[in-house]
């Protein structure tokens, strides 16, 4: 392929993301975000437990009273929560996937433009997810029946959940 | 009288030794310059050639080596140490590099590998005893595994493996992923059969 081609074919590139933005969506069911999901506990358990480990060895050679003790116990669980509602907020703040979700190829986004949801909407999706898990999990259920397949915490905060159209190969420089 | 007749006979072969020699040595000197002008001529090459063409010569040849003139040659060539002296000058240093240089070794090699022969041999030395002792001999030998270690390390092999490791888990992830899409328009449409709602739309029908 000559130069000339391969520069036209690397600004179609764009256009084409473009396009892919603005395609029908295609929904993703319960399953595929189950498995997503688990994927991101384990990875978020895996990095917790670590530090946790971390800490505990630490605090294990050093000798602190009990009261201090309790007061790194208790930083330590704001330290969990921050942990979590990070994770969550801050990648699908900034490209709408979470690895788990890059695993599945899926991504949550805007259901208005596609685009990946703002930081309040993202902090209020999370909040969604906690209330929807309380019920014993009743509401994801809408998910099985909404057209959009959408569960309470996607109806709270405007998202749904997308596949991710699979990238075209870059054109071959000869 | 014995005495007198020999020293006559002395001085008279001095005397004559005298007159005689001189001209003796011109008449030999002249024998000899006539010679080599002979062998010089043109007509002594063609006389030669003539003789080396004839059949005369093939046929003195053929009897001489159809008779004990080979033997003869053979035990001379003992004796002498004809071969230890070729061999101190070099000889099979000079014929090993015109044979490497010159295309008759690879002629010999086609010639080989080309023959039946060649072949039967090779596959009777797989079959024998030969090729099991090899080896076992290389597999108790320390360089073998040396080599196969320099083989497994060299980034070539790890480049290969690596390749291969991601290649196996992008299509687990495949999988799965296939697998997670059907059972999540399984598991839909069993919930709305129960929840008796009208069937999910295609998954691609949505636009935002």
């Amino acid at each position: 392929m000559s130069l000339a081609a391969n520069r036209a074919a690397a600004v179609a590139r764009p256009a084409e993301a473009a396009d892919a933005a603005t395609a029908p969506f295609t929904y993703v069911g319960i399953v595929t975000r189950a498995i997503a999901f688990a994927v991101d506990g384990a990875l978020i358990q895996f990095v917790a437990l670590v530090v946790a480990a971390t800490f505990a060895l630490i605090l294990s050679v050093v000798s602190l009273g009990d009261d201090l003790k309790t007061v790194m116990a208790a930083v330590g669980g704001v330290a969990y929560v921050v942990w979590l509602v990070g994770y969550f907020v801050v990648f699908w703040t900034a490209s709408g996937q979470t690895p788990g979700n890059r695993l599945l190829e899926i991504r949550v986004c805007r259901a208005a433009d596609g685009a990946p949801p703002a930081p309040g909407a993202a902090v209020l999706r999370f909040a969604g997810l906690i209330l929807a898990a309380l019920p014993l999990f009743l509401g994801f259920l809408p998910i099985l029946t909404d057209d959009r397949r959408r569960g309470v915490h996607d109806m709270l905060a405007g998202t749904v959940v997308v596949v991710v159209p699979p990238r075209p190969p870059p054109p071959r420089m000869r | 009288m014995r005495t007198r007749v020999e020293a006559v006979l002395r001085t008279g072969g001095s005397i004559g030794g005298a007159v005689i020699s001189p001209v003796a040595r011109r008449v030999n000197g002249a024998a000899v310059a006539t010679l080599d002008a002979l062998l010089d001529s043109r007509l002594a090459g063609d006389v030669v050639e003539r003789v080396a063409a004839s059949p005369l010569v093939t046929r003195a040849l053929r009897g001489a080596l159809e008779g004990p003139l080979v033997e003869a040659l053979a035990r001379d060539l003992v004796r002498y140490q004809v071969a230890d002296r070729l061999l101190s000058e070099g000889l099979v240093e000079q014929t090993t590099q015109r044979m490497l240089e010159g295309a008759e070794l690879e002629r010999v090699v086609d010639a080989a590998l080309a023959s039946p022969t060649v072949e039967r041999l090779i596959g009777s030395a797989i079959e024998s005893r030969l090729l099991d002792e090899t080896v076992a001999r290389l597999l108790d030998s320390d360089d073998l595994w040396l080599l196969v270690e320099e083989i497994a390390r060299s980034p070539a092999v790890t480049e290969a493996i690596t390749r291969q490791s991601v290649g196996f888990a992008d299509q687990v992830a495949d999988g799965v992923r296939a697998r997670s899409r059907s059972a999540d328009a399984w598991v839909e449409q069993r919930a709305r059969r129960v929840l008796r709602r009208r069937p999910a739309p295609p998954p691609d029908a949505g636009a935002p």
